[in-house]
């Protein structure tokens, strides 16, 4: 389609802007600045603020230039002497309509209403000042909804409605009274919300903030790295934000190519509250109970151990979450270099349907119809439903392949055992852009099945684990490599056990080196117990499901003696007199050449 | 050339304004040469001299009818008045009252508080009366000149007083000095 390009001025400026753009749009593009309010540029315009009023040559009235379509020949005045008039009307009635006692609000000095009364010195109301009681509704276990400081800008139930599309969020009462709420009246704590904080990140006010970042500074007190998150195989691009080695709070990264400013729970409150247990110091067994040790002396056992260990006794099992780095070097040493019959895997990967265009996440905003097999995205790659969701509400239809209880079923046209796939064939040879994904429980029969789509559809893996596309590649098998382990190396990370069937696996006797961020039953178990850094302490690249390669940082230092996974393996690799690489660089350069070159 | 005259006075606040204003450090040394301090809670002459001064300076929040008294005498005596911190331009921390009304507040204040037994409510003839509303200095009279803040900082006071000493009147604080809390 060609894009057909309209001239206009801007304050004199003459500029060009694509069709369909509003004059806010054609404006920021030229790096003309119009203030807003209830505008995000994530968000459909709704123009219910007034904020960004602008003179249009032959229009009667002011315009907003959020909502506002650009024409050819249009002449576009921003900051008139009638305009700085017209928005400090509609400035300070915003400030007089609640609470908007700037000293004790969190959210002074990174508040756009507050910004926007020191841009036009609004440095006394000229309405009086507003009495009314709003109650706050501090239900959520994450946030708090202060009315006293809304604006009714909108931009929290339009969030709710395109990010997540999770519609919990609408508007109550009427006029001045107006409030957000949540499921008509529920307190969010008992509604429908899934904790996505969506809504938190647009609020432009005071009125919805986290409650663990609450009142630990203002902005320019924190620090901000971008990362990715790694609790599922989406991938999605976040912000750490920290002050000095607290991590404050995880924001959605607005530019993120996979998930475009969505976060779920998982992502953004849950790893803050995480109250395990931090392994701090490199334990050791001595007389049967673990002690506390150096570096040296833990890596020097566990080296000694490994060393003398056949390598067919030798067993080696890691977690999927941890960076391609940190996998990269645990299968080079343990299978490569020292022989081990194969490297495993927690949570085991998902088989690919061959023959089938591989798709990505994007995919599915443009689809048609969507197959949704052995997964359930809501539960275990939730931004995925996200996209589902936002897919459905552009017109496609969802087909739910499922035995049991499935959490987009709700939403779902059909849902049909996988014993009856026949009929979806036939539906998705019919469509025009079918999308196909499938996660850990699809049948190999229904593999089979699928496969005969051939190139008509487009195949999304959801794997399992966070980085379980880089172990495919890597050549990571599912789950305890057979055989008798006289030595198992378990690189647990952050993950919570190893479940019920390795633990049975590993053999009473065997000498157990574990590598782990948290204390937990397997912990306890261990003869050598290293500590490794979490999610906010590594640096690396991740790999997600659709085989995107992409960097995650740290935002502070590993806690205590703790170190990241793959440095901890470099240096059992270096006492076992196996050189892996000069530096992370050079580590993280060879193993990204070894996950791309790879068919995944 | 004959010094500019200055009173200031606080009315329902905490003083803070006042405290910030002695933040300026030395640097009232050098306003001393130009400036005379009349009237203030901080010296002896409580009322600003009848013969008028050049600046008035009032902190704090209009809240009962002794802070109206206390603001017009400050206005009939000042050719130019400014109202300094949140408490003077918008009512401030004192303005919470609002929200539960003054009746209720004196209640809770002077009767229910849980280290109370047998309170009364103050009601002595020397005590203003406290207003429905508590609301910002310009609510009872013209004010020519608002810092806002909480309290303003020591430099916006500096700001003020040196524009207002060299001829120019500020209308409004410059960004780095305009701040709402
Ligand atoms: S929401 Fe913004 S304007 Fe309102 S009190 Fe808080 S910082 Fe000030
Ligand atoms: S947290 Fe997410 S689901 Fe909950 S109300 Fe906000 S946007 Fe909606
Ligand atoms: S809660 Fe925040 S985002 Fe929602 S309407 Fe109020 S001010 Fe706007
Ligand atoms: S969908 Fe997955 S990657 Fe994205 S925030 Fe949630 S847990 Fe993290
Ligand atoms: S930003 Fe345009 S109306 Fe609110």
């Amino acid at each position: 389609m060609e894009i057909v390009t309209l001239t206009i001025t801007i304050n004199g400026q003459t500029i060009k802007a694509p069709f369909g753009s509003t004059i806010l749009q054609a404006a920021r593009q030229a790096g003309i600045d119009i203030p807003t309010l209830c505008n995000h540029p994530a968000l459909v315009p709704v123009g219910a603020c007034r904020v960004c009023l602008v003179e249009v040559k032959g229009q009667r009235n002011l315009q907003p230039a959020c909502t506002f379509p650009v024409v050819d020949g249009m002449e576009v005045q921003t900051e008139t002497p009638a305009l700085v008039k017209a928005r400090k009307f509609v400035i300070d009635m915003l400030f007089s309509q609640r609470n908007h006692f700037c000293m004790f609000c969190e959210m002074s000095g990174k508040c756009e209403l507050q910004d926007l009364g020191y841009r036009y010195g609004i440095d006394h109301w000229i309405y009086s000042t507003y009495t009314k009681r709003f109650p706050v509704d501090a239900t959520s276990p994450y946030f708090l909804l202060d009315h006293n400081r809304c604006v009714l800008c909108s931009r929290c139930l339009r969030a709710c409605d395109e990010l997540p599309v999770n519609r919990t969020l609408g508007l109550g009462q009427r006029g001045a009274d107006s409030m957000i709420c949540a499921d008509g009246i529920a307190p969010l704590g008992s509604s429908t919300c899934i904790s996505c904080g969506s809504c938190v990140q647009v609020c432009p006010t005071g009125a919805l903030f986290e409650k663990h970042s609450a009142f630990m500074g203002t902005d320019e007190k924190m620090s901000c790295t971008k990362s990715i998150c790694s609790f599922c195989s989406i991938g999605c691009g976040m912000t750490i934000v920290t002050r000095g080695d607290q991590v404050q709070r995880i924001e959605s990264d607005w530019e993120a190519p996979v998930n475009g400013g969505r976060l779920c729970r998982k992502g953004r409150f849950e790893p803050l509250y995480d109250g395990r247990k931090r392994l701090t110091t490199p334990l050791v067994r001595r007389n049967g109970k673990l002690a506390e040790a150096d570096w040296d002396e833990a890596l020097q056992i566990a080296s000694e151990h490994i060393g003398r260990t056949d390598a067919a006794a030798l067993g080696a099992l890691s977690s999927g979450d941890a960076t391609n780095e940190a996998l990269y070097l645990f299968q080079r040493l343990f299978r490569r270099e020292l022989g081990a019959a194969g490297a495993g895997l927690l949570r085991g990967g998902i088989s690919r349907l061959t023959g089938m265009k591989p798709g990505k996440l994007s995919d599915l905003e443009n689809s048609d119809l969507i197959l949704l097999i052995g997964a359930d995205p809501t539960k275990d790659q939730p931004v995925a439903s996200f996209l589902i969701k936002r897919a459905l509400d552009k017109g496609a239809k969802l087909v739910i392949v499922d035995d049991r209880e499935n959490s987009l079923s709700p939403f779902a046209w059909q849902t049909v055992p996988s014993g009856d796939l026949d009929k979806l064939l036939v539906m998705a040879v019919q469509a025009s852009r079918p999308v196909v994904l499938h996660g850990a429980e699809m049948t190999a029969d229904a593999a089979k099945s699928l496969m005969q789509l051939g190139k008509k559809a487009v195949a999304i893996a959801l794997e399992p684990a966070g980085n379980g596309c880089a172990a495919r590649a890597l050549g990571f098998q599912n789950g305890l490599p057979s055989g008798t382990h006289r030595l198992l190396y378990i690189l647990l990370g952050e993950e919570k056990d190893i479940g019920e069937n390795l633990q049975q696996a590993i053999a009473p006797d065997a000498f157990l080196i574990v590598q782990a961020s948290y204390t937990s039953p397997l912990a306890e178990k261990a003869h050598v117990l290293l500590p490794s850094a979490i999610w906010s302490e590594r640096d690396g690249t991740l790999t997600n499901t659709e085989g995107r390669v992409q960097r995650a940082r740290k935002a502070r230092e590993p806690l205590g003696e703790s170190r990241q996974d793959w440095e901890i393996l470099a240096l059992l690799a270096d006492r076992l007199g196996r050189k892996m690489g000069e530096s992370f660089d050079d580590i993280s350069a060879q193993t990204v050449r070894e996950v791309q070159g790879k068919e995944i | 050339m004959a010094k500019i005259k200055i009173a200031t006075d606080w009315l329902a606040g905490c003083a803070g304004c006042h405290m910030s204003f002695l933040d300026i450090d030395e640097r009232i040394v050098q306003l001393l040469d130009a400036v005379e301090f009349t009237s203030s809670p901080v010296t002896d002459l409580k009322h600003p001299p009848k013969e008028g001064v050049d600046i008035g300076i009032l902190e704090g929040a209009i809240s009962n009818t002794h802070n109206v008294e206390v603001a017009k005498q400050m206005r009939e005596r000042a050719r130019f008045l400014i109202a300094v911190g949140d408490c003077a331009t918008f009512g401030g921390v004192v303005a919470m009252r609002n929200l539960c009304g003054t009746d209720a507040a004196l209640r809770r204040a002077y009767l229910e508080t849980e280290s109370v037994c047998g309170g009364v409510i103050p009601d002595s003839q020397e005590l203003g009366k406290p207003l429905e509303m508590v609301t910002g200095v310009d609510s009872v009279v013209k004010v020519d000149l608002f810092i806002p803040g909480c309290p303003p900082r020591a430099d916006a006071f500096f700001y003020a007083l040196s524009e207002l000493l060299a001829g120019r009147t500020p209308v409004v604080l410059p960004p780095e000095l305009f701040l709402y809390d």
